[in-house]
């Protein structure tokens, strides 16, 4: 498992986090400890007052933002690529193929960076912003609305 | 039943369509503009997507959109409420190309009950009244007599190019027939670019009276009574009532058959208002029908004690109505005034803002259908109706003293509302008398006051 190439996907997804929660009130688990790729996630509960607070920790430079307070107040001075319509997120052209983009990737205003779904049309959606893809906010196969973020962007580089 | 459907409108409505679904244990999917975000009915859904920005054109009016969100939404069916897309034939074509049952009528019921002139024939076909008029284009003064003759003066002469009130004149004997055909086709043609005229009985102080009916996919169509929607500012119900004060019971009888004998004839399912405008002597003509569910429709709900959305639902899953007809009875009176963020001390301009006081009323027989909390922000995109407030008692004098007694206890702070208006017209010996007529507010309290 550790070994795979970690599909795309933020880990600190508050999402992923309160199911993990869960899985360990579930469970009876007093600790959890994940690792994908370069990545890593430490969940513990019990009567340690930070007990449940995400612990993560980067293993190779080039990958996810470190934390995920840092990543909240660095995510302002990032522009942000948004759904221009509802539908189905697909990160790669088909199923075989490798995504669009990857985080670490520079992306020029027209660069075809997702897939869309919309009513058995697939719409390549453009970045419509240059710069270097800092995170891939929705997984492959999410449905998306009008404006939800998709795309982490750090403009300036 | 359905498993989830997606409620493809906002507001009151769409909050309204939620809540049967919640009762009926089917799943919601919402939709919301990037205005309505954020809005507490909303949370009521399973799930909600945002199909746009702030305008109905580029949010609840994107069939592509919509449809979207049904399908990641994984639904079944579409309740599209009332407005936006409810009256879209186009809309309920596409669902249906998409395996999506919309749940109102078919789209050729729709379009065929949509069309004016194609109504008027089907009416006819049914053997419903409609407005004695000519059956096609005046083209000389001596035809135009001899029908106005036929149809009775005072005749209205109606541009056929015409619209919103416009290209119109009354005649009410020979000789100003004569004249104002004249001026009227010079008129027609200077501003429609067409001179086509045809000729209306001008029904002189119309009571505005409509028939709620639904159809099941089985055969069977009933009319759950009347609503009287006389009370009108500028084409828009103000109050609505049921059952219609002082209305001769033949007629009303004679009149919710004919509703019903419409609807059979036109393959109509779901549920559906057939409109008449009935004249001092009783007579009643038929107007228009509306394939949608309406905002008056609590009205009828109360009387009736019949959920109407619920109905729809079922209907809409092939079920067959629960009732007959000789089952539907009206019980008491019941008034709904609709409470509307708007100014009546400045010619009632919208009043957009944040609510940052509500006081809901309650008690006996009250009933308060809005999306509306404190905090809300009452944006200035969609129309202005912020609530609906409905009483039922046992007469329509107890009914007036109720609603007289709501509307004071309601207090909506941070947007001006029309409750001080409605009061007025609560109170006024007219409205109490059934003296009114559809123009009754505006001759009342003309422009500006």
């Amino acid at each position: 498992m550790s070994g795979d190439t970690p599909p795309p996907g933020d880990v600190f997804d508050p999402k992923k986090i309160r199911s993990l929660i869960e899985l360990m009130i579930e469970h009876e688990l007093s600790e959890i400890d994940l690792k994908q790729g370069g990545t890593r996630i430490r969940l513990r509960r019990g009567q340690d007052p930070t007990a449940a607070a995400p612990v993560a920790t980067p293993a190779a430079p080039q990958t996810a933002p470190a934390t995920a307070p840092a990543a909240a107040a660095a995510a302002d001075k990032f522009a942000v690529i948004k759904s221009p319509m509802v539908g189905t997120f697909y990160s790669s052209p088909n199923p075989e193929s490798a995504p669009f983009v990857k985080v670490g990737d520079h992306v020029s205003a027209d660069t075809t960076v997702c897939i869309i779904e919309a009513m058995k049309v697939f719409n390549e959606i453009p970045a419509e912003v240059s710069g270097q893809i800092v995170a891939t906010l929705v997984e492959n196969g999410d449905p998306v609305e009008y404006g939800q973020p998709l795309f982490r962007v750090d403009a300036g580089r | 039943m359905f498993k989830r459907i997606l409620v493809a409108n906002r507001g009151e409505i769409a909050l309204r369509i939620i809540r049967a679904c919640r009762e009926l244990d089917v799943e919601t999917v919402a939709i919301y503009s990037e205005a309505d975000r954020g809005a507490h009915y909303l949370q009521l859904a399973d799930e909600a997507y945002c199909v746009g920005p702030a305008k109905a054109a580029e949010s609840y009016l994107k069939i592509n959109r919509v449809i979207s969100a049904a399908e990641v939404g994984n639904v079944q069916a579409i309740h599209p409420g009332y407005g936006f897309l409810a009256e879209n034939a186009h809309f309920a074509e596409i669902c249906e190309s998409c395996n999506i049952t919309f749940i109102g009528p078919s789209h050729q019921a729709m379009t065929k009950l949509g069309n004016k002139n194609d109504a008027r024939r089907l009416a006819r076909e049914a053997n419903v009244p409609v407005v004695p008029g000519s059956e096609g284009l005046v083209t000389d003064e001596q035809e135009a007599v001899r029908i106005a003759h036929e149809i009775g003066f005072p005749v209205l002469i109606k541009a056929s190019a015409g619209g919103g009130g416009r290209g119109m004149r009354v005649a009410a004997n020979d000789l100003v027939l004569k004249t104002a055909i004249q001026q009227a086709r010079n008129e027609a043609e200077a501003a429609f670019g067409d001179g086509s005229l045809y000729l209306e009985r001008y029904i002189q102080h119309p009571r505005h009276v409509e028939v709620q009916i639904v159809a099941d996919t089985h055969g069977n169509a009933v009319h759950l009574w009347e609503r009287d929607c006389t009370m009108q500012r500028r084409h828009q119900k103000v109050i609505e009532e049921s059952p219609a004060h002082n209305l001769d019971e033949n007629v009303r009888r004679a009149m919710c058959e004919a509703a019903v004998r419409l609807v059979e004839v036109s393959n109509y399912t779901n549920a559906g208002t057939v409109e008449f405008i009935v004249d001092r002597e009783g007579n009643f003509f038929f107007i228009e029908a509306n394939a949608r569910i309406q905002v008056e429709h609590p009205v009828t709900e109360m009387v009736t004690g019949i959920d109407l959305i619920k109905t729809q639902l079922r209907v809409a899953a092939g079920e067959p109505l629960p009732f007959r007809q000789e089952d539907i009875r009206t019980n008491g009176c019941a008034i709904e005034c609709r409470i509307n963020a708007e100014d009546p001390a400045h010619g009632f301009r919208p009043s957009p803002g944040r609510i940052e006081r509500l006081i809901v009323p309650g008690g006996f027989g009250v009933r308060f259908d809005s999306h509306a909390h404190s905090g809300y922000v009452v944006s200035p995109y969609y129309d202005s109706m912020i609530a609906k407030v409905i009483v039922h008692q046992p007469t329509r004098q107890e009914a007036i003293a109720s609603m007289l007694r709501v509307l004071a206890e309601l207090q909506v702070d941070g947007v001006r509302t029309t409750i001080p208006r409605l009061v007025e017209i609560l109170r006024h010996s007219a409205f109490v008398e059934g003296r009114v007529d559809t123009t009754f507010i505006e001759r009342t309290w003309p422009m500006g006051q």
